[in-house]
């Protein structure tokens, strides 16, 4: 890149590209619904927990998502365990949770400082990228992070801290506690199923209506055939594509090539556009306009807007 | 030492697996249809594969009434190509028929048999189609001019000759 001469370093310069290409890689691959749907999750489930997670509000922090909420049971147990100076640990940038409140939120800080511990390490990869993606970006990073984390999360939460955390004069909290299982396992339970169920009252606006989903009514209305006619809605929107029969998956059910409403999946549409480019519902061509926005190939002009985007941002910074 | 064994893998596998693809991507619609068609046969047709093939399908219509061609059994042979429904089938007469629009070997001038093809179609409805074809020929876009200039001069000695094929090939 050529912004790498501005850069004192040629390390911060090639973790930087790869971060960019990273990035590159994952916006081009992920929508932005599925980035509004998450947060949304996430920040309802914030709200649904009336104990602070506001602590972690620095940028890089405030973007660790749900995946982190349902584990603080058994992290407290774990490192409560093993490291028994874990738990207390906080963040030494001026983000002192307020102690003690209530039991909730020593154990919620638990898993904030787990999330605040793998943000920071992916912080550092990204250098001084300031900008409102990097909330977005560090969502995927943070998941991605996380779920890789489980897998390998013997019992040492925060090894990767650095020097970034000391240790605050947080007791640790009490673990058999019976409020505290009390308080937490309802929450554990709600939030350890990452899928919205249609009628929960937690569901974000954002969440598009899958129908395919809800397989549970279509068995009940093979069961109840009465019960067929009082879902026209369902029936109406096709759960498999035209023309391949294949599943349409989220972002090919909220996929609309055509004014006539032909649905199809991406890979049929992308086809018909090498061949004949016409919409098989009406067989009038696909408009170029529709075309060229929601084709695939729409992402190439993406990635180069995007990288000298990037460029110019990390150029200024 | 991981790098070559991956490319080794990506290049090697890039060819079977597209054409792999592209069979059973039309396989499975070609079975769904299958399928569907059973469950809810056209009436007087029927169609299925010949035999273990799905790509070559038999089909046989009977000649609908009021037509000059009731009471006969016309059998069509319909081949799907590799990129089926993106690409029309193709059907052929087996069975001799005086038409206009179906000409000496057997094929079958249809719109929807060529330009007029859409993905969204599947074989029933190429079957209802042919089968509406015997009752309304279409003159003005004849294969066979002779028969269309009959039917159109003198449309009872073209029923005539068209059941007399009927009684004679079909049956």
């Amino acid at each position: 890149m050529h912004d790498s001469k501005a850069n004192d370093s040629s390390v911060s310069a090639n973790a930087r590209d790869f971060a960019k290409k990273r990035r590159v890689n994952r916006s081009a691959k992920l929508k932005q619904c599925k980035l509004d749907a998450r947060r949304e999750q996430w920040l309802s489930q914030v709200k649904g927990n009336s104990c602070k997670v506001t602590p972690m509000a620095s940028p890089p922090t405030s973007s660790s998502p749900p995946v982190s909420m349902p584990r603080p049971q058994s992290c407290l147990h774990d490192s409560d365990m093993v490291f028994p100076a874990h738990i207390p640990i906080s963040n030494s940038s001026g983000n002192t949770p307020k102690v003690g409140c209530c039991l909730n939120n020593s154990v919620s800080r638990g898993g904030s400082t787990r999330s605040c511990s793998l943000s920071a390490s992916d912080g550092e990869e990204e250098g001084g990228r300031g900008e409102d993606n990097v909330a977005l970006d560090d969502w995927e990073a943070v998941a991605d992070a996380l779920s890789a984390y489980k897998v390998n999360d013997g019992c040492h939460p925060s090894h990767d801290t650095g020097g970034t955390f000391v240790e605050s004069h947080v007791p640790p909290a009490p673990v058999n506690d019976p409020c505290v299982q009390s308080t937490m396992k309802p929450e554990a339970t709600r939030t350890i199923p990452r899928a919205w169920r249609p009628d929960d009252v937690f569901r974000p606006q954002s969440l598009p209506n899958l129908y395919k989903h809800q397989s549970f009514p279509t068995n009940m209305e093979r069961h109840f055939g009465a019960k067929v006619w009082s879902h026209p809605v369902i029936l109406s929107a096709p759960s498999s594509c035209p023309i391949c029969y294949e599943d349409l998956d989220p972002t090919d059910s909220s996929f609309l090539p055509c004014d006539c409403g032909f649905r199809l999946c991406l890979f049929c549409h992308k086809r018909i556009l090498e061949a004949d480019c016409r919409c098989p519902g009406c067989r009038k061509q696909y408009s170029p306009v529709e075309g060229e926005k929601m084709d695939m190939s729409g992402v190439a002009p993406l990635i180069p807007f995007q990288l000298s985007r990037s460029c110019s941002m990390s150029s200024r910074s | 030492m991981s790098s070559s064994s991956t490319s080794f893998a990506s290049g090697g596998g890039v060819r079977p697996w597209t054409s792999a693809t592209s069979v059973s991507f039309s396989g499975k619609r070609i079975q769904k249809e299958m399928l569907d068609f059973n469950a809810n046969p056209p009436a007087d047709c029927s169609a299925g594969p010949k035999g273990d093939d799905l790509y070559h399908w038999v089909s046989t219509i009977i000649g609908p009434p009021g037509s000059p061609y009731e009471d006969g059994i016309f059998f069509l042979t319909i081949t799907f190509p590799g990129d089926y429904p993106f690409k029309p089938p193709k059907v052929v007469f087996m069975t001799r028929i005086y038409h206009c629009n179906i000409d000496a070997a057997g094929n079958v001038s249809l719109d929807i048999l060529k330009d007029g093809w859409s993905p969204a179609m599947t074989i029933s409805k190429v079957i209802l189609a042919i089968r509406a074809v015997f009752t309304d020929p279409d003159p003005y876009k004849p294969v066979v001019p002779n028969i269309a200039r009959l039917y159109l001069t003198d449309r009872a000695k073209h029923d005539e000759i068209a059941a007399e094929w009927t009684m004679r090939f079909a049956r």
